[in-house]
């Protein structure tokens, strides 16, 4: 922390939505921190996005509602954004600037993060290859979370990808090794509901003690969620990188950060993109999704569930479409399913864990487990196709095999798909009921499992 | 004779009647049997593993409440801590800052406020300026801007009204559109977090 103390500056020549433009400036420095005082006293934080001809723009994170032209005073800080780190953050709940939200003091620094945080060195990264059991059937058996992986979850407005998340970071766990494991939550956005369900479901559940709570609500000002997953992601690097945990970090909800991108890119009156999200969108979401992996020679590591919601369900829409290209596969969530009232309602064939293959296997989970995976996505695909059949020539015109995938696909629905919110499963359960939905498929039809697996497992009629 | 022979043949019939009737209905047993005892045998199993559910279950549940009360009582605990630690940092803070303001100005104090004095005019930078102390310190500032070469080049005036501080400078633009905050009192407050971990670390016996 540096010694130096800034200047205040009381020159404001103009505000421009979340924008407060300084005049007279003779020192700053980009993305230097400001400290805003308003004629009655109360203080906001800043950052200089814009410096030159003696002018700073500064953009305000609470927002400049009720900052007057004269009587302002802007005191540049001559340091970036910090986030005080120490282990004593677990079990924290923080709001989206990391400043405490539970009526406790400001944790006491091991050190101070800039929030803005490094990108990786490609070279020291290290391929992820471990599995994080999360308890969710359909995301361990099929679309299996890696360590350091980046995987998005893609939900619609209405669905319930913010109780998968509460449950994802509820049951996530590393297992079969004694290495520490956190969570790290940052709330984008959200309601107050549900913030507090998030908060209550972790407290409750005991996995408070292991996680770190970053709460920004709808109501609070929107620029300040520009900085809710950096400071989040920041301290998921200090407790993987420097503590040596695993560490998942969930984001929710991505795109009301994308959207508070747009409203200080059209503020400062950049050219538009696409759907008027800035042209730097790509770039700015790949600096937050590639803050995760592991790094060679050290024991931790960051892996990624940023969660968005896609306007209309429109997965071509710029958020969805340019998180896909950062990231290692998707969990799209469906609303057929949702409307059906399965939980949770993932639509595994548009759904892809990239990763997956690394990560499953003898050794790591079990010899089966990358097949099955496969068998099932075929079983469900074909079973779709059935359906689909059915519709037009009705049952009495399917084949015996066709009626087979079909009561494949409604089992895989409800035995294998199908969850409690609060039902944690292990991986043995959840391939055990994958191996029920399979078995009740002829065994001639399981033709991407090896033999001696489905000599094993297979529980059908011969 | 003929009455003997018509009885033995109805006789016959019936033992014949009666024994088939026998068999069935034996066969009938055997199968009833057979079939109560497989049911018995099946709802064996099924009330064993539904049995077995509930108990798995029933152990799940107390896990988990088991890891939900450890979990809340040492979150509980170490919150209460950091609460009392706190109080306790504070109260440091505060005495700290009483002392501070006693503390005699010797020469080491001086040298502060010259340093001080020099990094608020370079800051401002323009070339009319005002400053700012506490009422004990007006003598001492005085004196240090009395005696450099910088009345030369700038218009410096110090201000009439001492503010409330534990000391240090403050430096403004006459036009008051920049100021520079050089007081002790901005300085702890910048470096609170520092010092804070310091006073935690004296407290938990660290260091």
């Amino acid at each position: 922390m540096s010694e130096t103390v800034g200047i205040e500056y009381t020159k404001v020549a103009e505000i421009k939505g979340p924008l407060m433009i300084i005049d007279g400036i003779t020192k700053a420095s980009f993305d230097e921190l400001v400290e805003i005082e308003s004629t009655d006293g109360e203080r906001r934080l800043g950052k200089v996005l814009e410096v030159g001809n003696g002018k700073a723009v500064v953009q305000v994170f609470e927002g400049t509602t009720g900052l007057a032209i004269s009587g302002t005073k802007a005191k540049f800080l001559g340091k970036t954004m910090t986030m005080p780190v120490s282990q004593e953050l677990l079990g924290r709940v923080f709001d989206g600037l990391g400043r405490p939200n539970d009526s406790l003091p400001d944790p006491v620094a091991d050190r101070f993060i800039d929030v803005n945080g490094e990108p990786m060195n490609p070279e020291r990264r290290e391929y992820p290859t471990s599995f994080i059991q999360t308890g969710v059937s359909v995301i361990d058996g099929m679309l299996t979370l890696v360590r350091g992986q980046k995987l998005p979850i893609f939900s619609g407005s209405g669905m319930p990808h913010n109780i998968l998340a509460a449950q994802i970071a509820r049951q996530a766990s590393v297992v079969g090794t004694k290495e520490d494991f956190a969570v790290v939550f940052a709330a984008i956005g959200v309601q107050y509901s549900e913030a507090q369900y998030f908060k209550r479901s972790l407290e409750e559940s005991g996995a408070l003690r292991r996680s770190v709570l970053f709460l920004n609500l709808a109501d609070d000002p929107a620029i300040e969620r520009i900085i809710t997953p950096r400071v989040a992601l920041t301290v998921a690097e200090y407790l993987a990188f420097d503590l040596g945990m695993h560490v998942l970090a969930i984001l929710t909800d991505m795109t009301n950060y994308a959207e508070a991108l747009r409203e200080i890119s059209a503020a400062r009156e950049e050219v538009p993109g696409r759907k008027g999200y800035p042209g730097y969108l790509y770039t700015d979401l790949a600096n937050n999704y590639e803050r995760a992996g592991r790094i060679k020679g050290k024991n931790g590591s960051v892996t990624q569930v940023p969660i968005l919601s896609m306007p209309a369900d429109d997965i071509t829409h710029p958020i969805p479409d340019l998180t896909g290209y950062i990231t290692e596969g998707q969990i799209v969530l469906g609303r057929d399913l949702f409307r059906k009232g399965i939980y949770p309602s993932v639509n595994v064939l548009m759904s892809l864990s990239r990763l997956m293959k690394d990560g499953v296997g003898e050794g790591k989970t079990r010899a089966d487990h990358m097949e099955v995976g496969n068998q099932l996505y075929d079983a469900y695909s074909r079973a779709q196709e059935v359906r689909a059949l059915a519709e037009i020539v009705g049952k009495a015109g399917l084949t015996g095999v066709d009626l087979k995938y079909l009561e494949a696909g409604d089992l895989f629905e409800k035995h294998f798909l199908k969850q409690n919110q609060d039902e944690n499963r292990t991986l043995e359960e959840t391939l055990g009921r994958a191996w029920e939905v399979l078995s009740s498929l002829p065994e001639g039809e399981l033709t991407k499992i090896k033999e001696k697996n489905v000599r094993q497992y297979y529980k059908g009629k011969q | 004779m003929q009455l003997m022979s018509s009885n033995s043949a109805l006789e016959r019939t019936v033992n014949k009647v009666l024994s088939e009737k026998e068999s069935d209905l034996i066969a009938q047993i055997d199968s009833a049997y057979h079939e109560s005892m497989n049911n018995l045998e099946s709802s064996r199993e099924s009330i064993e593993s539904e049995y077995e559910r509930i108990i798995d279950s029933a152990k799940k549940q107390a896990e988990n409440l088991k890891r939900q009360i450890i979990g809340s009582t040492r979150l509980n605990a170490r919150n209460k801590q950091l609460l009392l630690v706190e109080g306790a940092v504070n109260e440091v803070f505060e005495k700290a800052k009483l002392a501070m303001r006693s503390v005699g100005r010797d020469e080491n104090y001086k040298q502060l406020m010259n340093r001080l004095v020099d990094e608020g005019l370079s800051a401002i930078g323009n070339d009319n300026m005002i400053i700012e102390c506490n009422k004990t310190d007006t003598e001492l500032v005085k004196k240090l801007t009395a005696f450099t070469d910088r009345q030369k080049k700038i218009k410096l005036a110090l201000s009439e009204k001492p503010i409330d501080v534990i000391g240090g400078v403050r430096v403004r633009s006459a036009d008051l559109t920049l100021t520079y905050d050089g007081t002790l009192d901005s300085r702890i407050e910048r470096l609170k977090p520092l010092i804070r971990k310091s006073i935690v670390q004296m407290l938990r016996g660290e260091s």
